[in-house]
């Protein structure tokens, strides 16, 4: 599998990464009002693109307004480098701006993702940009827009933690098990968008910059490297992060966020690395999991290429 | 002598502005003073306005003119005028009113609605379950009964159980609206008995009761309110 | 008489009692040329029970989403007193300070309990919301005050995770109560409380009412256009009619001695207590 392409030759019918200049600029500036303002969501004139809405529109446009020539682009969908989606954003970037892709995490300078946040630690330099469908943690919870932003503008998220609170009451513990909600910067409650929680303590004090662009719902919010980031949890509930009885079972990861697959028709199952170029990696490096090298692990690592 | 309550130059007048304005003059000069071991009751014919004076002494009814004094914690104060929680607060510690009527309040005990008035003065638990219950037993009351909300028991019964409320702890001023109206003669017996002992205690009594027998075994003083009479009885 | 008199003004009415709680100053609300309520004063005391009555349109409404701080008043003060806190007008701060203010200091509870409760929320989550807004992050302490109130409010503990959808419209409104009430308020308004409840359910719900009031020592304002309600709960009365205050002193003095001709007729289509 190719790892990292050279920037190849930008498609000239274009503007340079698809927007035209003053949408760039209005963009960026929702992103400097964002980064100045941590996890508060800014309001932004999201444009039309060629793709659907609630397909990673908002990070697109996110991407688009701070990629340059030089930048080097990775693109992830739930973890992976190659499925439709990632693939497709890569290839969009590749045309429109004529920028190097990559799948390794430490090599990208831009990483657009959705739903997850890399295994390997961040540097600073990197950007992170979230593809986000729901930009508002307390829509769920109170559907009148005026209303959630005079919550967000006093502070007044005691909501938040009665969602918390019917999580508990009904499974004993807090359920949410993505789009868990983060206190930014001792101010904002934001939507870390679906990313597991198992992310969530990677979301602070993180060396790299977070930004988060939602097309549909037109609104971008950021969080500046080494911001203080808190998952909301009880005195008596603490926040906690999911966890596996197996390691990775083609690396042997017991550090990474596991997807469950299932393996054949007969309802056998194995637990791999969400993030695909981290399990690539660490395999690389002579680490084996239970079932690398058998058949169904082979399947999974695109047979016996390497 | 302490004067306990008294009326000064007590006028009443309703008009009943739903019927064509007509107004009734029911009470006009009242004056009357009431001083602490006093039992005064109150005669005349019917609609001379015996319950009337009754209520206005009570704060029910509002004078159209002149004043009601009420000794209150050692002060005279006039119920004309004064402020809302001024007159529950005087009725709360200085102006009891008995009826024969029972307000049933739902769901508590006979023995709990006799003692609360007890409770609210700062009596201690036991002493006031063991007083509420010397006087429920008093009052003939069937011991079944006592730790049943009074809504189901018998007009009697209910009465009963009011009078024992309302003189269980005697006010300094006790307003008696005929509460031995409808009562048998063991029972009439018994109210007469406690009115006496209240007074005898040092509470001044105004009341109104239509047995004659009761009235002159009660009173220490009879006062006939036709002399509190407008002379010209009603007018348009 | 030549006895000495005192003000009646002086009469000890127990401890806290020495200062209004509630101050409303002329308090008047217009819908563009339409009076909602007009030039409305008084004083409301710790602990006192204050009725306002009227029929549909006489403004009793108008004037208590103006006191409870849900409407802001045309002209005229609202005063707060919380010990020694003092806020001359609550419509003066900013919306943030009175928002927090309407969440500790007082309550409301609407006629309608959906307007009140968040429906999509369990019986333990909507008590337990107010206890989170004052601060409250220790889930099993909040589990522990939600099972209390609704044993408070006669609702069987059991229930404690079932939503309001699933509860009648008597335990709905005593769910609203135990809401209100377990952020321990000086003061509740509410809102034709028994309104659109059966009889029997409306006669529950007023005893728990009437009980909880003075177990609390809690100052409420009521409106109602019932006037047994008002008898059963109200230590005092203001009548209103066409946006004043036409009639108003101790509740039996008003409903058996009224004055105003429009009291006169209230009182007169109701049968005697």
């Amino acid at each position: 599998m190719q790892k990292s392409v050279g920037p190849p030759k930008r498609d000239e019918a274009y503007n340079f990464a698809y927007l035209d200049e003053q949408t760039k600029r209005m963009v960026r500036r929702a992103l400097l009002k964002a980064v100045a303002v941590p996890g508060y969501q800014v309001p932004f004139g999201s444009r039309e693109m060629p793709l659907a809405r609630g397909w990673g529109t908002g990070g697109i446009q996110v991407t688009a307004s701070v990629i340059g020539p030089d930048d080097t682009l990775k693109v992830i969908d739930q973890g992976a480098d190659d499925t439709t989606n990632a693939v497709s954003i890569r290839r969009f970037f590749a045309r429109v701006a004529g920028v190097a892709t990559t799948e390794a995490t430490g090599e990208a300078s831009i990483i657009q993702t959705r739903h997850r946040i890399p295994e390997a630690p961040l540097r600073a330099g990197q950007i992170l940009v979230y593809q986000v469908p729901q930009p508002e943690p307390l829509r769920k919870l109170e559907p009148k827009e005026a209303e959630t932003r005079k919550m967000h503008a006093w502070g007044d998220y005691g909501l938040m933690h009665v969602r918390l609170y019917e999580d508990i009451a009904r499974f004993g513990r807090v359920a949410t098990t993505y789009s868990y909600p983060v206190l930014v910067n001792g101010r904002y409650v934001m939507s870390p968008s679906p990313i597991p929680k198992f992310d969530n303590p990677k979301l602070g004090m993180c060396a790299a910059l977070q930004l988060f662009g939602a097309g549909r719902e037109k609104r971008i919010y950021a969080i500046p490297p080494w911001t203080e980031v808190k998952s909301l949890d009880f005195d008596d509930h603490p926040f906690e992060v999911q966890t596996w009885d197996e390691p990775c079972a083609l690396c042997g990861a017991a550090d990474s966020y596991l997807d469950e697959v299932i393996t054949d028709d007969k309802g056998s199952r194995m637990f791999v690395c969400s993030d695909s170029h981290y399990c690539e990696e660490r395999r690389a490096a002579g680490h084996v999991g239970r079932l690398l090298g058998s058949e169904t692990g082979q399947k999974l690592t695109g047979g016996a290429k390497e | 002598m302490t004067t306990m309550i008294a009326v000064d130059g007590v006028g009443k007048t309703f008009v009943l502005h739903n019927q064509s304005g007509i107004r009734l003059n029911v009470l006009a000069g009242a004056s009357l003073s009431v001083e602490a071991g006093e039992a005064v009751v109150l005669s005349g014919p019917s609609g001379a306005g015996k319950s009337t004076l009754l209520r206005i002494l009570y704060g029910n009814y509002r004078p159209t003119s002149g004043q009601v004094l009420v000794r209150h914690e050692g002060h005279l104060v006039d119920l004309v005028g004064a402020a809302p929680r001024a007159v529950l607060e005087i009725r709360r510690r200085t102006l009891g009113w008995v009826s024969q009527f029972l307000r049933v309040i739902p769901r508590i005990s006979a023995l709990d609605l006799v003692r609360d008035p007890l409770l609210a003065r700062g009596i201690g638990e036991s002493e006031a379950t063991r007083r509420a219950r010397d006087m429920l037993a008093r009052m003939n009351l069937p011991e079944s009964l006592w730790t049943l909300p009074p809504q189901t028991f018998s007009g009697g019964e209910q009465q009963r159980v009011n009078i024992a409320r309302s003189l269980v702890d005697p006010a300094p001023v006790l307003l008696l609206d005929e509460p031995t109206a409808s009562l048998d003669a063991a029972n009439r017996d018994v109210v007469v008995e406690l009115v006496e002992a209240a007074r005898a205690r040092g509470s001044a009594i105004v009341g109104i009761f239509h047995d004659e027998a009761v009235r002159s075994r009660v009173a220490t003083r009879m006062v006939d309110v036709t002399s509190f009479s407008p002379r010209i009885g009603s007018a348009p | 008489m030549s006895a000495p008199l005192d003000s009646a003004a002086k009469v000890a009415t127990g401890a806290d009692g020495d200062a209004p709680l509630l101050t409303a100053t002329g308090v008047t609300r217009f819908y563009g040329e339409r009076i909602g309520c007009e030039d409305v004063s008084f004083d409301l005391w710790p602990g006192e029970v204050l009725g306002i009555v009227g029929e549909s349109g006489s403004g009793k409404s108008t004037l208590l989403r103006c006191l409870a701080g849900l409407d802001r008043p045309t002209s005229g003060r609202i005063g707060f007193r919380d010990g020694s806190r003092v806020t001359p007008d609550i419509f003066a701060l900013d919306e943030q300070r009175r928002r927090a203010l309407m969440r500790t200091a007082w309550g409301i509870v609407h006629q309608n309990p959906r307007d009140g409760l968040r429906m999509g929320v369990s019986a333990g989550g909507n008590i337990g919301e107010r206890l989170i807004d004052r601060g409250d992050r220790h889930y099993g302490n909040i589990r522990v005050a939600a099972v209390d109130w609704l044993q408070r409010v006669e609702i069987d503990p059991a229930r404690i995770d079932d939503r309001p959808t699933q509860f009648s419209g008597g335990m709905q409104q005593r769910l609203q109560i135990a809401r209100v009430l377990v952020s321990e308020p000086k003061l509740v308004y509410m809102d034709e409380p028994t309104g659109g409840l059966d009889v029997s359910v409306q006669a529950r719900l007023l005893d728990l009412l009437r009980a909880l009031v003075r177990d609390l020592g809690l100052a409420a304002i009521i409106v109602t256009h019932d006037l047994a309600v008002a008898r059963l709960l109200t230590d005092r009365l203001m009548v209103m009619r066409r946006g004043r205050v036409v009639e108003e002193g101790l509740t039996d003095q008003v409903l058996d001695d009224p004055q105003h001709p429009y009291t006169q007729l209230l009182t007169a289509s109701v049968l005697a207590a």
